[in-house]
């Protein structure tokens, strides 16, 4: 596996990236940007790709999305994401309104879109950017097999029965992994043990 | 499979929506992702959920391998960056107030409202039935998406539909024969399903719905509907 080969965003180079956003929006400064993009536009290019878009339909795509990231500078709030999720929110919804393909949904029975709220769940007191600290350290936790199942599924956008093609597991196995380890990461946000 | 009632939750064991982790990677289509962003503003545990997903999504982001790219590339970056502060066009402003028959279009939570507004303006609300007004949105190609708007009381006539249909309802509420639906709940209907939803009587039901086939409603309004389509 090479999951781990490039490692994720630490806090420090983090702090660092939401320091060269600020520089952006107020000095409109042209080296932080050169940095961002350094970071940033390889894996733009790699995630639009991942989707299905061939290699220079996804370098445009990806210039299309630092530009961006150029023009809303000041819309970014460090205390509501990190600059890698506002990044890959405006790459996500370029690509949603771009592509249209459709995904159509297979629901489970048990499926929480089917289900009424839960009037014991209290609105969250974390803020995003707590929650986003959170599952990103429960995360580094989980067994690379969990982490693979996560990135099929969340990054690649399969549905649960291509995973269990792709992945030669029963439908019910992939459902069940996926289900434990967002357990996982939802028990930790909730406090539990 | 299609499901046609509301599966109450299962405390011990909740289950995770595909729906969540395909929006996450982008990969829903674009009146399924409204769907989802509808249901995330109008409930919290799916916008934890949602916020959960986004996170798992861009840890993955991050550690995909990055792809080659041309050596000028930040360079073409900061030329089309200066290109376009050279032209600098206004932005595109969305239409407020033309009409008093919209203020509950500013109710909406945010990811119809916009949307709403603009189909209001354009097309505007088409006439049902007594009682009853669509107002078609124009968010994807490949799946229908309307929003219902359902008097006080009244039934909407019995019908089935070629695909499956999700409704999701904003305000108000209905009731049909698997259950009552509050805001932030969620109807799938399959094709073998026929239903005849009626909305609660404390006020207007205003709806989400998404189909990826045809809505064929039975009876005379049927008739109506084929008629004017």
């Amino acid at each position: 596996m090479r999951l781990k080969a490039a490692t994720p965003a630490d806090p420090v180079q983090r702090q660092r990236f939401a320091d060269s956003m600020a520089k952006i929006a107020v000095d409109r400064c042209r080296a932080s940007f050169a940095e961002l993009f350094e970071y940033f536009a390889p894996r733009l290019k790699s995630y639009m790709q991942q989707l299905g878009a061939d290699p220079s339909h996804a370098e445009e795509l990806a210039q299309e999305v630092m530009v961006t990231v150029w023009r809303k500078a000041e819309q970014f709030d460090p205390g509501k994401a990190s600059v890698s999720t506002w990044i890959f929110r405006i790459a996500r919804n370029r690509r949603i309104d771009a592509h249209r393909r459709t995904q159509r949904p297979e629901l489970d029975p048990d499926d929480p879109m089917l289900r009424p709220p839960d009037p014991e769940t209290p609105d969250t007191t974390l803020n995003r950017a707590q929650l986003e600290d959170i599952v990103r350290a429960q995360l580094e936790t989980l067994p690379s097999e969990q982490l693979e199942l996560l990135k099929a599924a969340f990054y690649q956008g399969l549905s649960h029965s291509e995973i269990a093609k792709s992945f030669n597991l029963p439908l019910g196995t992939v459902k069940s992994r996926i289900r434990l380890a967002f357990n996982r990461l939802r028990g930790q946000l909730e406090g539990d043990p | 499979m299609y499901w046609s009632k509301v599966v109450s939750a299962n405390k011990a064991q909740p289950a995770f929506s595909e729906l969540y982790s395909a929006y996450a990677a982008g990969c829903l289509d674009p009146a399924f992702a409204l769907l989802v962003e509808t249901q995330a503003a109008l409930r919290p545990d799916v916008r934890r959920d949602l916020a959960m997903s986004e996170v798992i999504a861009v840890s993955h982001f991050e550690r995909a391998e990055p792809a080659e790219l041309d050596d000028d590339a930040v360079n073409r970056a900061l030329d089309a960056i200066d290109a376009a502060a050279a032209s600098n066009a206004p932005p595109r402003v969305a239409l407020n107030g033309v009409s008093s028959a919209i203020g509950e279009l500013l109710d909406l939570p945010a990811p119809l409202k916009d949307l709403a507004l603009f189909a209001a303006g354009d097309d505007g609300w088409k006439f049902t039935g007594p009682g009853l007004r669509r107002l078609a949105l124009p968010v994807s190609d490949a799946a229908e998406t309307e929003l219902f708007r359902i008097e006080p009381g009244v039934a909407v006539p019995r019908h089935t539909h070629e695909g499956s249909e999700f409704t999701l309802v904003v305000s108000g509420g209905f009731t049909d024969e698997t259950g009552s639906f509050g805001p932030g709940d969620l109807s799938v209907k399959g094709p073998a399903d026929c239903h005849q939803p009626v909305a609660d009587r404390d006020g207007p039901c205003i709806a989400l719905a998404v189909r990826d086939g045809g809505l064929r409603f039975q009876g005379v309004i049927g008739i109506v509907q084929r008629l004017i389509g």
